[in-house]
This record gives structure tokens, sequence and C-alpha cells, in this order.
């Protein structure tokens, strides 16, 4: 079957692809025989397995705080707009410069950052230190939605558009995923999975959530299938086939989620439940024979879904994939308050959950073939309110894997300052480089072609260069 | 525009699928009314003009210059059910189950009269009612206050038992608007405060928006929760301002939104672009009027807690309202914390120098009248009560009352709820059979429908359900546990690639809908209906009648249809669900209870059920 065009990868498409996977049977391990003869001019599945992983820091991650100036002048710049009066011991929401000393990184001869700024980590990501200085990890400086390169001037002034419902959590965690503000149709996330389904023997585990819903792996296609941190959930009655000791109450039960009246929302209710019984033992049964002996330790919900994502990478025979993108999240980021304490414990289990999953690809054997990003709604203000920062807008993340080009800077690093051009009012950054060209270096590397990227990054061809150059060229 | 039929549109059709319609689009008289008001119907008479005229009906646009329809709303064209399914289904609009004796009532009242008389039943037990009386406002070894376990039991007995069943129902909705989260709210007692928090919820259902909104602001938990409790004033010397969380959130979810709205909901544009209703100068600016306030410790009394030297102050503290006044907080200053800069914010300026309770009661009064309030809130009320998609009319009825319940007051909140029910577009029993009618119910009311209509009751006394949020293995949704201040979905949520979507419909339920959360929710109600497992060892439900005319699998799945869905099962599905139930023997009274354990799980399982039409 030619699953060329993706028009062709229909709901009714997928429904029957499903119900051929069911009439197989989903005991064991197997491959569908559904040949991808994919539109090579649009996507390469070159290279072998690929997987992009975005973690979503709901709440709008204090970048302040996260890669904090060490060095002297710039270190009392922020301790000053920070409330700690310029003082080394901080104070206010400032960390205290001796606090970073041992996750300062080093910036490579051939890059100078702005005001000679010397980056260190927060304190409790001493592990992306290590990747860093090993050269996993890129951090990637002042980036934020933008419709189009803008200066100060051109956002205060309006000759060009800034991306609508700015400082809105709900809107900007939309327009990060997918350019657009709440009610978005599709993230970049799934339309990257639209391009590399017919890649995939089984395409409906092309977009993979192991968070909640969000448009981000939404494509105009692809829909994504959602596990939870221990797998797919199986309907506990049907797997047993017995309802209250019955048989026949078990098989009514299946005919019954199967079936639709009328009714809008429940042709769709049903779409769910129907990709919930048809792939959940299968998933399972992959998942069951794929070994992770990382730790991801315990009471750290990123981990349990890194966790799960790992083996489900280990598993990739087993589901039939070549090209994957996964969603995984952690929330509690909106500091308004309690930001010194709180904002510190949320790194270190992003540190944690990071470095984990690291080391899991390296066990697994796919450290080069599998990218890990941050995103989140904003970033938030310099300056304090007495305890915390508010919502922002262009923030700083980071960039980890094997084939990533790290231990150095990649975007403009900001001034440290409430009132320069790069600032819009209290701190909060105006986006140096955009979304849409850090969504199009990792769709480039994924496999999304040239000519393809503008339907993954809508605004792409605004700005310079769709390739931020952080990932190695393969 | 032309309208469509939705019948092509089942499962996942998308060439050839009919051109979706849209909301705004109007029928210049819809085919069975008589002398109403001119009707904008919206899907309804959408789909009825096209069964009517055989796929493409007409529909002609409103007319340019048209006045709009305000003031006092047309008086209901439904008096009084005309059958039980119709009673039963009312009941499930306005409360959260039915029962027989219940159809009764409202059939020999009317619709008006029996709400007019459930609405004025006094409560039977507050949270404090239940801290108080289960021991969970003692200081001991317990720790009571410093564990949410209890507010979840507190809200399960609230929502599952005692009687003004119709505030509550209420209350719900409006704590998924007015949102404050257990997991957000870090304070001693943190349990008492949720649970104070819900009862100004309920003191105020069907009272006063402006006042609800004011003992909102002041309230502890919402201190807590968006950071007004506690927040200065500027202080130019370090550079801090002034906490922007509740003033953000005040406008954008809690009044206006954030584009402007006409009367029916829909947006105002201006040269064809929506228009914001405030800027981030508008948040800072009233981020000001909230400073300065922190908990009253006003006759708080301490106790040393069990083990230590901590000293627990009285839970009574998290009930009353937050105070600026600095002399009555726990550590007493003798300055003013509240900025005393000019504030301005949506074109009013509250001059410098205004004291927090002036600032306060010019801040409120003034978002309280701005006029998307009415179309912003009342939408998402209707959304929570009766359907995902009213039609712009119906959100400019309702909208109407919200300004003016005629009687000149503005913000009625019991008009506005009784005008949510007794309007035409909820009542008439054409939209049984509209595809775009009605809403998924969300976990929560499920789940609290089974406990009401099979009188679920509590071993202990303690309700000891604990949070059901959990997707895998739960309801994913538990009451007063939002993951964040945007409650578990959005009002405005869709899914994608969907049906849905392609028809230009909301569904902000299906925001928790995917391949997890839906098995999770059969496992837990597998449990539930027959109440195994540790999450409901505390309770257990009454199926007495049923056991009784269980050997009658026809009488047991007509009685099921009418109490759980208002007849709405289709004949299929209803035979499916027959059959299982005759394929248990029935040897005693054990069997008769699983024949109607079945009958229960798969009624609630199915998509007649699960869409509340």
């Amino acid at each position: 079957m030619f699953i060329g065009k993706n028009s062709e990868l229909s709901r009714r498409a997928f429904l029957r692809r499903s119900s051929q996977l069911a009439a197989m049977g989903a005991a064991s391990s197997y491959a569908m025989g559904l040949a991808g003869i994919g539109e090579a001019a649009a996507f390469s599945s070159a290279g072998g397995y690929k997987a992009l992983v975005c973690i979503f820091l709901y709440g709008g991650n204090d970048h302040g705080n996260t890669l904090i100036p060490f060095d002297a002048d710039n270190y009392a710049s922020y301790s000053s707009i920070r409330g700690g009066g310029g003082a080394q011991e901080g104070g206010g929401i400032a960390l205290s410069r001796a606090s970073l000393a041992n996750t300062v990184l080093t910036t490579p001869q051939d890059q100078a950052l702005t005001d000679g700024i010397t980056y260190a980590l927060a304190p409790t990501m001493a592990r992306m230190k290590s990747r860093f200085d090993q050269g996993s990890l890129a951090p990637l400086l002042n980036v934020g939605p933008l419709v189009a390169p803008m200066t100060r001037a051109q956002f205060d002034n309006g000759s060009v558009p800034a991306p609508p419902k700015l400082f809105s959590h709900n809107d900007q965690q939309s327009t990060w995923q997918s350019s657009q503000p709440e009610g978005a149709l599709s993230g970049w996330g799934g339309r990257m999975a639209d391009l590399a389904q017919s890649s995939n023997t089984n395409s409906m585990f092309t977009a993979i959530n192991a968070s909640g819903n969000a448009v981000f792996l939404s494509g105009e296609e692809a829909l994504p299938y959602r596990v939870s941190p221990s797998g797919a959930t199986l309907v506990r009655p049907l797997d047993r086939n017995r309802l209250y000791n019955s048989s026949d109450a078990a098989s009514a039960l299946d005919t019954i989620m199967r079936s639709a009246s009328g009714h809008v929302f429940a042709a769709d209710f049903v779409d769910v439940n129907n990709r919930s019984l048809e792939f959940g033992a299968f998933i399972n049964d992959a998942l069951d024979n794929s070994t992770v002996n990382t730790d991801f330790g315990s009471e750290n919900a990123l981990a349990a879904q890194l966790r799960t994502v790992a083996q489900l990478i280990g598993a990739r025979g087993s589901v039939g994939v070549t090209r994957q993108v996964f969603l995984v999240g952690m929330g509690g980021f909106d500091n308004h308050d309690g930001l010194i304490g709180q904002h510190e414990g949320l790194l270190s289990q992003l540190d944690f959950a990071m470095d984990a999953f690291y080391q899991a690809t390296q066990e697994l054997g796919v450290a080069d073939q599998v990218t890990t990003f941050t995103a989140s709604d904003f970033g938030r203000t310099l300056a304090s309110n007495g305890d915390g920062s508010d919502h922002g807008w262009g923030g700083h993340h980071f960039i980890l894997g094997g084939a990533v080009n790290g231990g150095r800077f990649y975007g403009r690093a900001p001034h440290v300052s409430v009132d320069t051009a790069d600032q819009v009012g209290r701190g909060r950054l105006l986006p140096d480089t955009s979304v849409d060209e850090y969504s199009s270096t990792l769709a480039q590397w994924f496999g999304v072609s040239q000519s393809e990227l503008p339907s993954v990054s809508p605004n792409i061809g605004r700005f310079a260069s769709p390739d931020l150059g952080f990932m190695q060229p393969s | 525009m032309q309208s469509k039929t939705f019948s092509e549109t089942l499962v996942g059709s998308d060439s050839g699928l009919p051109e979706p319609l849209n909301n705004e689009a109007v029928d210049a008289g819809s085919p069975d009314t008589g002398p109403a008001l001119p009707r904008m119907a919206g899907i309804g008479a959408a789909a009825l003009a096209t069964a009517a005229c055989g796929g493409g009906g007409e529909q002609t646009p409103p007319t340019a210059g048209a006045p709009p329809v305000v003031g006092a709303p047309p008086a209901p064209e439904v008096l009084a059910p005309q059958n039980d399914a119709e009673a039963s289904r009312f009941l499930l609009q306005a409360g959260f189950a039915s029962s027989a004796p219940a159809i009764a009532q409202v059939s020999d009242q009317g619709y008006e009269a029996w709400l007019d008389s459930q609405m004025s039943v006094p409560s039977d037990g507050t949270a404090y009612d239940f801290f108080e009386s289960r021991g969970y406002n003692e200081v001991d070894s317990n720790r009571y206050y410093n564990i949410t376990r209890v507010a979840d039991y507190m809200v399960w007995s609230q929502l599952m038992s005692g009687n003004n069943s119709l505030r509550k129902r209420f209350a719900l909705a409006l704590s998924e608007f007015f949102v404050v989260s257990l997991n957000g709210i870090n304070q001693v007692w943190r349990s008492q405060a949720i649970g104070a928090y819900w009862d100004l919820l309920n003191q105020h259902a069907f009272g006063n928006f402006r006042d609800l909104i004011e003992d909102i602001t002041l309230n502890p938990a919402m201190g807590t929760f968006l950071n007004t409790r506690g927040n200065q004033k500027a202080d130019p010397s370090t550079g801090r301002v002034p906490d922007e969380n509740y003033g953000r959130e005040i406008m954008q979810l809690y009044s206006i939104g954030l584009f402007e709205l006409q009367l029916d909901g829909t947006q105002r544009l201006s040269g064809g672009e929506p228009i914001e209703t405030y800027t981030n100068e508008d948040v800072t600016g009233i981020a000001k009027v909230f400073t300065g306030y922190d908990f009253d410790y006003t006759d708080i009394g301490f106790t040393t807690e069990v083990g230590g030297t901590r000293q627990i102050p009285d839970a009574e503290y998290a009930f009353k309202p937050m105070t600026a006044d600095a002399s009555r907080w726990r550590f007493p200053r003798n300055q003013d914390f509240h900025s005393s800069e000019e504030k301005s914010f949506l074109g009013l300026t509250i001059p410098a120098g205004t004291n927090a309770s002036d600032s306060l009661t010019l801040a409120l009064d003034h978002v309280f009248n701005h006029a998307n309030v009415a179309p912003f809130f009342s939408k998402q009320m209707i959304q929570r009560l009766v359907t995902s998609n009213p039609s712009p009319a119906y959100v400019q009825r309702v909208a109407s009352v919200f300004e003016n319940n005629g009687s000149g007051t503005r913000g009625d909140l019991g008009a506005v709820y009784k005008a949510i029910l007794l309007d035409d577009e909820a009542l008439d029993p054409s939209g049984v059979t509209n595809p775009g009618f009605g809403k998924l119910r969300e976990p929560i009311l499920r789940f609290v429908q089974l406990g009401r209509t099979f009188g679920m009751r509590s071993i202990s006394g303690n309700w000891a359900i604990p949070d059901l949020a959990d997707t895998a293995s739960e309801l994913g949704q538990s009451p007063l546990r939002s993951p964040s201040v945007f409650n578990f979905f959005r009002p405005t949520y869709f899914p994608t690639n969907s049906v849905t979507s392609d028809n230009n419909l909301l569904a902000p339920e299906f925001q928790i809908v995917d391949e997890t959360s839906v098995a999770g929710y059969i496992n837990l109600m597998e449990r539930a209906v027959n109440t195994t497992t540790f999450n409901f060892s505390d309770v257990e439900l009454d199926y007495s009648e049923e056991v009784a005319i269980a050997d009658d699998s026809l009488a047991l799945v007509d009685r099921l249809d009418l109490l759980l869905t208002a007849d709405q099962l289709s004949a299929d599905v209803r035979n499916t669900i027959q059959s299982a139930i005759d394929s248990v023997a029935i040897g005693n009274d054990d069997d008769r209870l699983r024949r109607v354990h079945i009958g229960v799980l798969l009624t609630m399982a199915s998509t007649d059920y699960l869409i509340q039409k």
C-alpha cells in the first residue's frame, strides 16, 4: 500500500490499519506490512532511527535563575536587579555567587558572550554542567516566539507584529508548541510527525504523548498516542475477559465501547476508545520485551515519563518505527512566589531526569539518535516582585543528545539589565532567536527537507537561517 | 451559508465532509416555533432545517442593523416535563442525579417552581461543619493541619450526600471558573482553607457575582494560590514591584477574558481583528490594588503541635477574609503595605493615596461592570450545565439576565442559573437528537451521579474517598484538584483532527480524553460500581430497588436508562446491555446484584450516556 501523500493517512485509513493490527493478534511483536514509500522530497529517514523528545516546562521557567551570570560585573547587576543589592551573598530572588561555583560553564575560546558574561547553571543542575563539558548539552539563549525578527522600537510602535496574547500561560504554551495561540489546530511536533509517518511501519506510534493533551503533537493528520508512566493502560475487564465474573458482560463492554450514536462527540470518543483498545496490549507487549537498566529514581514525575519513553525507544523494532516525536512535561514553574527554594527543587528534578534519560540512550546505543530539548510558556521578569518573578517572554533552553554540538552557546546572551533594547520592561526578554528557528533546526536533523521546513515552522521564511547550528552535521 | 446534516460525518470521514457549520449562522425563524422572539438557532435549527429540506437548508445571515435582543428573556415555552424522560433530562442538567421521586416532583410542580423550591433549601452542612464534626480541626498527632486528604473527603461528602444539591452543582461549576486548587495552596490547614473556599462558593452560588468576586479576592486559599497574600507595594530602592499573578488572572479568567465580546459571546472585531481587553500595563496597574493583604489572626488562638514546639493557629484563620490592617496579622506591623501609587487600568484611575479598602471597592466595581463579564461568564456556565456549543442567542439571553435580572439587579447568579436551565435551548427535546448539542459529561459528574443515584453512604462517616485525579488508574479529574488555575479543561478546547473540529465545535471536556484516561475511567468505575478496592472501602451503594426488579432485565434496563441517561440509550445499546444482564442466571440475590452491576457499568460506559444531551 502506498502511503505517500499525507491526505491518505486519514482517520479512516488509521482505523483500517488498526483493525488489521487487531486481526493479526496483539500478543506478540511483529511488523505490519505497510511498506511506506514516502515522498522522498519531503522527508528523509536516512540515518536509522531518530527521536525528538520535547520536555515542556509548564508555567514559564525562570530563566534568570537557570543560567546565571557568574563573572563579577554581571553577577553584581544580576544581584542588584533581583533584590540582592548587588552583594555576592545574593538575597531577594538572587542566588548567592558562592552557590554557583560548581556549575560554571566555561565559554569556548572562540565565543564571546554579550558584555563578557560567563554563565553558571543553577546550583542544582550539576549533571547538566557535566554534559555541557562533555559536549552533549547546548544552551540556547533568549529564545521565544516571534512572528518576524523584531527590535524594541518595532515592538513599541507595533510596526512588526508580535505574537498575540503574550504573557498568557495557555496561549503562550500553545504558541510555543504550534506558532498559534490557544485554538491552534496543530503543533510543530505533530507536523513533523505528519512528514515522518510514512517512514514508519506502524505510523500510529509516530507521536507519543507521555504528558497530557497538548497541541504540540497534533498534526494535520498525525494523532498522538497517549501512554502513562506505566505504559499503555488496558481496560482490565477486557484484558481478563471477565466483567463482574461474566465473559458475556465483558464482550458487551467491548461492543459498547466501540459503538457511537449519531452524535459528533460520540464519534470522537469512540475513536479514542478504539485506539486505546487496539494498541494497548501491543504496546505493553513491546515494553515487556524492552529492558532499560538505568536508574530513573523515584518520586520524580518527569523521570517516570522519560523512563517510559526510553523503554519505548528500546522497543522501537517491535513497535515498528523509524522516526518518533515524544512529549513529556513537568509543571510548577509559575514561580510568582517562592522562587528561591521551589525553583531549585524543580531544576534538580529536571537535571536528574534529563541525565538519567541521556544515560538510558547510551545504554540502548542510541545516544546519537535521540535529541532532547526543553521548552516553556515563556521566560520571566528579571526584576523581582518580592519573592518571585512574573511572566516574561524570551528564555533560555537546552538541547541534549549525542548528536548535539554541545559545550558551546547558541543564540545571543541578553544584557543583564531592565532597560536595554533587548528588554521589554522589568527585564522581560525580547527574544533574539525565534521558536521557529529552534524548531526548524531540530526538524532538519530529524529529516525534514529544506523545502518542507515552512510547513513545520511557519514563520521560518522571515529569519536569516533555518539552522542555528546546534546539531552536528549528519 | 448552507447547513448540512451530520449523518455523513460519523466515524471519521474527511474527504466528502460537509461544509462545517458556523456558530454564527442564523436561521431566519425556526420551523416549529410560533410568535416567540426571533431565535438565532445555531446548530439546532440547522439540523432540523436540513432534515426538512433534504440536504441544504436555507439560512439567512442576520440582517444588518437588526436590534439586539436585550432585557428580560422570553417566558419559557415548556413549563413542565411532558414525560419522565424530559423530567429526568432536566434533573441531570440542573443537579447531579435523577430519581423517581424527583421526576414526580418536577412533573407535578413544573420546572421553575421546582427550581425555586430546591434553590431555597437551607444547607444541612458546610465544609466547616464537616471538619468540625469529624475532628479534623483538632491539633493532634494526626497533623490534620498539614495534609490534604481530608479536603478530598470533605468535597466528596458534599457532592455525594446532603441536601442543597442544586446549589452544590452550581458551586462545582463555579469552582471550575474561579479555580483554586488544593494542589497549589501550601499553607497551614490547607484542607480547611480549600473548605473555606468551597463554602464561600456555595454561600454566593445563588447570590451576587459582585459579592462573590470580593470574597474570592480576600479568601485565604485564593490569597495563597495566586499570591495576593503577602503581596507588597513597590520598593523603588530594590526594584521590587507588586506580584501580578492575581491581577492578571482576575481579568483573564475570572471576569472579562482576553478579547472583547458582544453580549452573545461572539468576539467584537475591529478591522476584522479581535480586540484585546487589556494590556500588560493594565495588569501592572491593577496588581497594585491587591497589595498589603495577609491573613487576619484576630481572635485566633494557638496550640502547640504534638511532639514538637511549633505553634499551630486555629483552623478558623482560613475562614476569615484577609485584611490590609497589619495590626491584625499574626506578626502585627504598624506599617501599611498597600500601594499608595496611582493605580490605572482598564480606563480607570484610582488616585494616589487611596487606601486598600477603597481601592478594592473601586477596582472590583469597575471590573464587575465591564461589558465582557456577562457573556464571558454566562457562556462558560452554560457549558458546565447544558451544552458545549450554545447558540449566540442562548448566550445573549442568559447574559442579558446577568446584566439585569428583571428587577434592575446586575450579577444575580441565581437568576443566571435559572435562565440557563429554563431556556428553550436547554429544554427543547429536539436537543436529544441534535448531533451537535450537549456535552461530554466530565468524570467528576459521572462518578457523583453514580453515588447520588444509588444512595452512596459512608460507613465511617468520614467519606474517605481520596483524590481521584490520576489518569491511568482513576477518574483523571477530582474536585478542587485542578492541575493549575486553568481547570482540567479550557472552555475553548477542541480535539484536533476530529469530527468535532471538522464541524467547528468546542468540546472542553475532551481535553482530558486520551487513550490512557478512557481506560482508566472504565477501570475506576468497575471498582466504584461494586465499591471494591481501597479507594471505596469506606462507602457503599444501595441497589435495593434495582435488585428488586433485576429478574426482569428489560425493566432493569428501562430503569437505568431513565435514571442515568434520561432515556438516551440507543436501541442497540439497550439490547446489548439486556443480553449481558440475561447472561447471568438468577440463583440468589448475589446474582441479582451482579446483574445490576453489569447494567450500571455497561450503561455508564456507553457514549449514549457519556454524551449528555
